[in-house]
């Protein structure tokens, strides 16, 4: 719990919250302040839009720890401003609304665009509003409505634009500056189970279908043989994928695992069943594997699909398509190209690392390590690798 | 959705942050104006054990005029740039950049530091600042290193950032008064992330001609000389239409970048951008 003092609506404010607790919930909640609404709680809808220090700032993804010491206008606190009096009546006379709901964001919007842009036309408004959503009106009466206010705002004096020095609004030094010495570990938190893939009920069909699907391609310089047999363990390919291990011995071609991913602010923690299927004729291979996120709701369900080539007698050329099908708000995320370059990246260490098995050298970070991309590209080895590389 | 618990701190100085980022025993993550990461965090994509706000550090929100370049604090929002409160030398090029950021709102709060550490491929400030050829300024007790923008991100969500490092600034050169540029970026609604990135820069008075390629799921690809993208040519009036698109094609090829939209855009947006740099 942290201690915060806020002016809000020009009322001295204190209070001990939580560190995790978004300003728009602060002023609903605590302050009764309802004007201000929730919507997509990410920063896009606009209806959270509140002024911090003078300027608009989204509510939604502003800590109220981190506008400690800040002044907030809410909705409700623009009695007697002439630009908002005169935005309201506008908004009223154009039909400006009509559920309500983003309306309080885009009284906020339209007063910073008539306070800041006082000649603008229908194009800058527009642009200026493209940060609130509005789902009833077409934005068509909303335009109108500030158009107005532009007109008459400008027989009125200039409206006073916010004073403000550099950095974020609403950032402000700590009321006592302290020195850290060394810190005490944290006690993070225990990760939960995650719940456990039904592995024979999955539709794996759906994912031949509609799976998004990765190729990549790499060549080792040992013999396919050599290759083929390290493949045929299970455990010896999952050391090899950084952040993966089996959790259960193999039995009847299966096995439970789970793969940590780093990625940015982003730690995922699958944990899942796999099964292997190999065809050690043809050199190829199926693996299928589902999982769930430890710490999301989030599940992954792929087929992995691996051949071994041999270009020549020293050298094996490791094929691996994979079809996959993320849900979950990991999913809501993920942009397909991303995916593909974390594949990228994956693969790239997944190739290293075999390389490095097969030479018999140790590895030195395959004790179940994170993957952290980050690391692996700085790697000393990775130029090494890049010139492995062939496209698919 | 809220986020999960996690602790926050507030850092009063560099040592003060790099004594909260020793902390060990939990996932430690710097947090600036939350505009990138605050969503992360609602939707407990991210859910880290200590966010250390690093926006009161002085050195971060300073602005240090070096001569032939400025530097600028890692905590600059995107509206300190776009209002001219951080001196433009640019030739108006930082300013547009930062005026097509996002909204207004986010601009407020967000900053050009945490937008450079959060390494998403598809935001504005990887791209444009490859282009102009700036260096980010990282810092740890160890000591301060200047690492070029291009190759501080890595790809997607990764950079070159250590874990006990943090972007003190940006060191940007000035463009001299002779210098154009032109920045195209696709976007099918005002203020969403790219689909792709054009940039051109030819400031002859300083023998730069360079362009850059960005938001294509990857880190940018920057070129320190922009002529292969023209057929070889310098830049002139007519750069425009001399775009060798096998050349793009081949650039893309490298990146491993195969969607097909992408590929598509990616010409466009440069050509834009050299209409934009010859024109003005």
């Amino acid at each position: 719990m942290k201690a915060v003092s806020l002016v809000i609506n020009g009322k001295q404010s204190e209070a001990t919250i939580e560190p995790r607790l978004n300003l728009v919930d602060f002023l609903r909640d605590h302050c009764e302040l309802t004007a201000t609404h929730i919507g997509c709680e990410h920063g896009v809808c606009g209806a959270c839009t509140v002024l911090i220090d003078g300027v608009p700032a989204r509510s939604c993804i502003t800590f109220t720890v981190a506008a400690d010491r800040a002044a907030i206008t809410t909705l409700e606190g623009f009695a007697g401003d002439p630009a908002m009096n005169t935005l309201r009546e506008a908004f009223a006379e154009h039909h400006g609304l009509q559920c309500g709901f983003c309306t309080p964001g885009m009284l906020m919007t339209a007063r910073d665009i008539v306070t800041r842009f006082p000649d603008a036309d229908e194009k800058r408004i527009r642009m200026e509003l493209a940060g609130n959503l509005c789902r009833c009106t077409g934005y068509v009466g909303i335009v109108k409505a500030i158009q107005d206010a532009l007109v008459k705002l400008k027989a009125a004096p200039a409206l006073p634009q916010a004073v403000r020095g550099i950095g974020p609004a609403g950032s402000h030094p700590p009321a006592v500056h302290k020195e850290r010495g060394a810190a005490p570990a944290l006690s993070g938190r225990a990760m939960a189970a995650a719940s456990t893939e039904n592995f024979d009920v999955v539709d794996w069909a759906a994912i031949e279908r509609e799976g998004v699907e990765l190729q990549q391609s790499f060549v080792v310089p040992f013999p396919r043989a050599d290759v083929w047999r390290f493949f045929a363990d299970l455990g010896h390919v999952t050391r090899c994928m950084p952040g993966a291990r089996l959790t259960t011995p193999v039995q009847g071609g299966r096995a439970e695992g789970e793969v940590t991913v780093k990625l940015g602010p982003i730690v995922s923690a699958f944990q899942g069943v796999l099964d292997v299927a190999r065809d050690d004729a043809a050199f190829r291979g199926t693996v299928r594997g589902a999982g769930r996120d430890s710490r999301s709701p989030s599940s992954a369900r792929a087929i992995i699909r691996y051949s071994i080539d041999a270009p020549d007698v020293s050298s094996s050329q490791v094929g691996v398509t994979v079809k996959f099908l993320l849900s979950g708000p990991l999913a809501q995320f993920s942009r397909g190209g991303l995916v593909k370059d974390i594949a990228d990246q994956l693969t790239r260490v997944f190739a290293r690392n075999l390389e490095a098995r097969l030479s018999g050298k140790p590895l030195q970070d395959h004790q179940a390590q994170t993957l952290d991309a980050g690391a692996v590209a700085r790697s000393a080895l990775w130029a090494r690798i890049r010139s492995f590389f062939m496209r698919t | 959705m809220k986020p999960v618990a996690f602790d926050y701190e507030r850092a009063a100085s560099l040592s003060d942050a790099a004594s909260l980022l020793a902390r060990t025993g939990g996932f430690v993550k710097l947090l600036a104006g939350g505009q990138s990461l605050g969503p992360m965090l609602n939707l407990r994509l991210a859910q880290p054990d200590l966010l250390i706000d690093i926006t009161s550090i002085p050195e971060l929100t300073a602005i240090i005029d070096g001569g032939d370049h400025l530097e600028i604090g890692a905590c600059v929002t995107h509206s300190d740039i776009e209002d001219g409160r951080v001196p433009d030398h640019f030739g108006g090029l930082l300013r547009q950049v930062a005026g097509r950021i996002a909204y207004r709102p986010v601009r407020n709060r967000g900053t050009v530091g945490g937008s450079l550490a959060h390494a998403d491929p598809a935001a504005d400030w990887i791209s444009a600042l490859s282009l102009i050829g700036a260096d980010a300024v990282l810092w740890s007790q160890r000591g301060v290193r200047t690492v070029a923008v291009e190759n501080l991100v890595v790809s997607s969500f990764t950079t070159a950032l250590a874990a006990d490092e943090l972007i003190r600034g940006v060191r940007i050169p000035k463009l001299s008064p002779a210098a154009r540029w032109g920045f195209f970026k696709f976007s099918q609604k005002a203020g969403e992330f790219a689909h792709t990135i054009g940039g051109v820069l030819h400031d002859p008075a300083r023998g730069v001609f360079r362009a850059v390629l960005g938001a294509i799921e990857t880190a940018p690809i920057v070129l320190a000389d922009a002529r292969p993208l023209f057929g070889g040519s310098a830049f002139d009036s007519g750069i425009a239409n001399r775009i060798d698109r096998e050349a793009i094609a081949r650039l893309l090829d490298g990146k491993n970048v195969t969607d097909d939209y992408i590929r598509s855009l990616a010409p466009v947006a440069l050509k834009r951008a050299a209409i934009q740099a010859s024109a003005s």
